[in-house]
């Protein structure tokens, strides 16, 4: 160390300074880091801990299964079944790999890949969201999805449950369907707790009790990395309810016999749409209902293709509209009920005023004509409502005016829904003067009036509304909300909502006044305008109606819808009607039956021999021929 | 241009001391401090092997890759420490040209992300000759520099220096490796300071580089400058570039003083933190042992530092002093550059936090460039000058 040169040198360079201003800046470094560090961690570590748990934990829903259906007697109507479904996670498939992702899923699913992206694309929900490709696919072909899983990315197998409906289209239009939900659906009930890729009661009860059968969703808190993989559940926050189950008070036994009758009726005239409903009139219950065509709802419970829905929705017959409650008709001489009890109410006439029925009368210049051309000459209630005279309820519904008319229709529950539990029922329409000015800007003209009161001109009437007057007469004056489901139970098995009838109103009319019509209904039958129905074994009281709609033919005649609407007592051998004590109403409607007698009634009374298991064939085959027994009534 | 000078090297040197002479000579410390670190990163990168589900010795894993290189980092220490490092000056122009030929060979078979060419493939392993080009070039710089001693205020030596820094300069922004680029700059800057350079000619050049900043931002790649932009807005990009700058800071908050425990880090174990074994590693550390933990691992580098620092004080030739304050200067500037990302202070720019950020290239080239320091350390008893 004595070299001098080496001495010279580090006095040269090595510059005290500059390794102190090197040690400055270093302590400058790593204060300025330590302070930020501290920042971080000390002062806002708690806030940071929080986000950090908000990044990384997420709310997971865990469907609860649906509640199940059951008929009346316990039977199942709607089950769950486990299924494979295809879903793509759009975040997970890198956007170059769609088109071969796309085609090599389509190839498995037998689908084509424009439709798989289209469904991808039109997903509503987060891209994290998984989005069902396709629905109820078989096992092998789940199981060759998930060995190809390396192939297809953002592409997984879940398996779901889908609902199954066993009795196919026995009743489809009452049970409904589900069906995935749709984007405007989601943006509504996404609050309540549904998922983008949820499934939704869409039609029939599915859909009018969806909230009762869904259950309530559980929440896990789950732990998800950065692409939204699912690491592991930290907890339940929230279990799952099971949804509750319902009982009909749908009679399977019955549904097939209404089935099997209309089915028949139809073919035989060549129909291509009726409906049959069959209720209790003491409870409202409705033990079967009918509306052909149909469709089976387990095709859309399988997830329906496009082109099957397009089928299903342009078909003319309209298979899914549920005639019974969502479409309306006239009624036809159905609705002589209303004139005819608003007559005696109101005092007008009373059971033995006769009122000459000519072969037709003349109201402003206009001649409405008997449907028989002749009358009926000097008749009652009796007489006018069993044969159905119209001269005679022309003039009846005359007496009464529009107004009263319109008073007795409504307490009948005519013109309103009847709030059946079904979605989509049509209200009716019933004239009134206020209806008429609304409508179009006058009151109603006397001949519109006559026409109110033989159920033709602006009136129109669901089948359903039309049973439910019917029952209110058979009881003896209660307006009954017809009822679709016996019960609810709960998922521990507790009844959640056991049955009670639902009164709509009290009739405002004596049970003396409802009594005479019901001996007038039981005329109908007696005096033969429904030929041999008087012979069967089971005395029936009833109307039939023949309701002509649409546009004249070359000889300026119009088609008719033929209705019946009917009972029997509690004793169905019993001919006194006098009685309310009736278990079993029924109503069968035959759309556009140009047939030489009423279709109506020949369907009704195949299901009274299938009902009541009559030997006997009582029904009139030649009445089904094509024809044009112009009006009868 | 006669930069540097070829000397006969000095095999004997040591070979004519005893072993206990080399021992005291030898700077015990600073090896501690450096294993310490390597420790750590060790321990780093088990964690991340772990938290990603691998089985931690399984094949390939971070993990054991760290293990090999680690093993390979040791053996480089070692031979460098034995090695003379006088020798440096004597193929100083050699290893120029070898930096030269490994960069230029890097940009044209190396890999990289989205397009660029940063590292090359060794049989199982990658790495990336742009690590070893700075230890290299503080060599270079330091055999040039030592030269000159004499005209070491003189503008002709900062020239010179900037002149030798150019093309492997180039030829690393042109991976594009944005950070290595920046790294041989504060390299330069740091020796160009130690050596004692004019500070009026130091002053005038970084307000050059400083004054070019907005001209060369028009240069960057897109990504590049969304990194920086981000940087200085960072709320306006939350799923992009700004997403790992935040999803970095709340893995830090959320550490708080005593952190979440090894491999318990919420951050990490998500995958919410972009190269989480490499750049962002330090947000892993920060989250799982906390300020204290992050504290101590300053602490090490600090301890580091300063006995690198004493090594260039005790050299008593200017190549041990230059070469040690040039190996100073990347480590502080990297430990700057990487923590100050990590915490939001600084910019997303690719540079490894040394020893701890898994990465070959990064941790051989520091254990080679410690192994010199060593090897000045054992070799300043006997100045033959």
């Amino acid at each position: 160390m004595s070299d001098p040169y080496l001495v010279r040198n580090r006095e040269r360079d090595r510059r005290p300074l500059r390794f102190v201003a090197f040690g400055i800046v270093m302590v400058l470094v790593f204060s300025l880091l330590t302070a930020r560090l501290g920042y971080l961690q000390i002062t806002n570590g708690r806030s940071y801990a929080a986000k950090a748990d908000a990044n990384r934990t997420v709310s997971v829903s865990v469907p609860s299964p649906r509640g199940l259906v059951y008929d009346r007697q316990g039977r199942l109507l709607v089950a769950n079944v486990a299924s494979f479904a295809v879903k793509i996670t759009p975040a997970d498939l890198p956007f170059d790999q769609r088109d071969t992702v796309s085609t090599r899923l389509g190839a498995l699913l037998n689908m084509q890949p424009s439709d798989i992206l289209a469904t991808i694309d039109s997903a509503t929900g987060s891209r994290f969201d998984p989005v069902r490709v396709k629905q109820d696919v078989p096992r092998a072909t789940a199981d060759m999805v998930s060995a190809s899983a390396s192939q297809l990315p953002g592409v997984t197998v879940a398996i779901e449950t889908r609902r199954d409906y066993p009795t196919g289209t026995l009743m489809s239009q009452i049970l409904g369907y589900t069906g995935p939900i749709d984007a405007a659906g989601y943006s509504r009930l996404q609050a309540d707790g549904y998922l983008a890729d949820d499934m939704i009661g869409q039609a029939g009860l599915e859909a009018s009790y969806e909230s009762v059968l869904r259950g309530t969703y559980g929440q896990n808190l789950v732990e998800r990395d950065a692409t939204g993989k699912d690491l592991q559940v930290l907890k339940t926050t929230q279990t799952a309810v099971p949804g509750a189950s319902l009982t009909l008070t749908i009679d399977t036994t019955v549904q097939k016999q209404a089935q099997q009758a209309l089915a028949w009726g139809m073919k035989a005239a060549g129909l291509k749409r009726g409906v049959f409903i069959v209720m209790n009139p003491q409870t409202g219950e409705i033990l079967a209902m009918v509306s052909l065509p149909t469709y089976n709802d387990n095709l859309f419970a399988r997830g329906i293709s496009q082109k099957d829905f397009q089928k299903l929705a342009t078909d003319k017959t309209q298979p899914l509209l549920n005639n019974a409650i969502q479409s309306q008709f006239a009624p036809g001489s159905t609705f002589k009920l209303v004139a005819g009890t608003g007559g005696l109410q109101d005092r007008k006439i009373t059971p033995t005023t006769l009122i000459h029925t000519a072969p037709y009368i003349t109201i402003a210049g206009t001649r409405f004509w008997d449907w028989n051309h002749r009358g009926f000459g000097a008749c009652n209630i009796n007489c006018g409502f069993g044969n159905s005279s119209d001269t005679f309820f022309y003039q009846v519904a005359t007496m009464l005016g529009a107004d009263r008319l319109a008073y007795y229709a409504h307490a009948y529950g005519f013109g309103q829904p009847t709030g059946i539990s079904l979605p989509g029922e049509a209200s009716g329409i019933m004239p009134s003067n206020q209806w008429k000015v609304n409508t179009f800007g006058q009151p109603m003209f006397g001949g519109e009036t006559a026409q109110a009161g033989i159920g033709q001109g602006y009136v129109a009437v669901t089948p359903i509304q039309l049973i439910t007057a019917y029952a209110a007469l058979a009881n003896g004056g209660r307006l009954l909300r017809p009822q679709l489901v016996e019960k609810v139970t709960g998922p521990d098995g507790q009844i959640v909502t056991p049955f009670k009838p639902i009164l709509v109103r009290k009739l405002p009319v004596s049970p003396a006044t409802l009594r005479t019509m019901r001996i007038a209904a039981r005329a109908t039958v007696t005096l033969r305008h429904t030929y041999n129905l008087v012979d069967m074994p089971v005395a029936v009281a009833g109307k039939s109606g023949t309701a002509e709609f649409g546009l004249r033919d070359a000889q300026g005649r119009l088609p008719y819808h033929s209705w019946f609407v009917g009972w029997v007592n509690k004793d169905p051998a019993s001919k006194d009607f006098s009685q309310t004590n009736s278990q079993l109403m029924f109503l069968a409607f035959a759309y556009s039956s140009q047939t030489i007698g009423n279709a109506a009634t020949e369907i009704a009374k195949e299901f009274l021999q299938l009902h009541f298991r009559i030997k006997h064939n009582y029904v009139l085959p030649a009445l089904l021929k094509k024809g044009n027994f112009y009006g009868q009534g | 241009m006669r930069v540097m000078r070829a000397e006969p090297g000095r095999f004997a040197d040591v070979s004519r001391r005893t072993v206990g002479a080399i021992w005291r000579a030898y700077d015990l410390q600073l090896t501690t401090y450096a294993a310490l670190l390597g420790a750590v990163g060790l321990v780093m990168a088990y964690v991340n092997t772990v938290e990603s589900g691998s089985a931690a010795l399984s094949n390939g894993s971070v993990f054991s890759r760290a293990l090999i290189w680690s093993g390979l980092a040791i053996v480089v220490f070692l031979v460098a420490t034995a090695f003379d490092y006088q020798w440096i000056k004597t193929f100083a122009w050699p290893l120029y040209g070898l930096n030269i030929a490994l960069l230029l060979l890097t940009l044209a078979i190396g890999a990289g992300v989205g397009g660029s060419a940063r590292w090359i493939a060794l049989g199982p392993l990658t790495f990336q000759f742009s690590e070893l080009a700075k230890i290299l070039m503080i060599g270079v710089l330091a055999a040039y520099l030592g030269n000159r001693e004499g005209r070491l205020d003189s503008v002709g030596s900062i020239l010179g220096a900037v002149l030798l820094i150019i093309p492997p300069w180039l030829l690393v922004m042109r991976q594009p490796d944005l950070g290595t680029s920046l790294c041989l700059l504060a390299i330069l800057a740091g020796m160009l300071f130690m050596s004692g350079a004019s500070l009026k000619w130091l002053l005038a050049g970084a307000s050059g580089v400083l004054l070019s900043i907005p001209i060369a931002l028009n240069f960057l790649q897109d990504y590049q400058r969304a990194r920086i932009l981000s940087f200085i807005n960072p709320t306006a990009d939350t799923q992009g570039a700004g997403w790992q700058v935040l999803q970095a800071q709340i893995a830090v908050g959320a550490g708080g003083l005593p952190g979440t425990g090894l491999t318990n880090g919420t951050q990490s174990r998500g995958q919410f933190l972009p190269v989480q074994e490499s750049d962002f590693v330090f947000a892993v550390l920060a989250q799982e042992l906390g300020f204290i933990g992050s504290l101590v691992v300053f602490l090490l580098f600090i301890a580091l530092l300063w006995r690198v620092l004493v090594a260039a004080w005790r050299s008593q030739d200017p190549f041990g002093m230059l070469y040690a304050s040039g190996v100073a200067s990347m480590l502080l500037f990297q430990i700057f550059v990487n923590v100050g990302m990590v915490v939001g202070i600084l910019p997303v720019t690719g540079i490894p936090l040394p020893f701890i950020s898994h990465g070959g290239a990064s941790l051989v080239s520091i254990a080679l460039g410690l192994g010199v320091i060593q090897s000045i350390n054992i070799r300043q008893q006997r100045a033959e000058w």
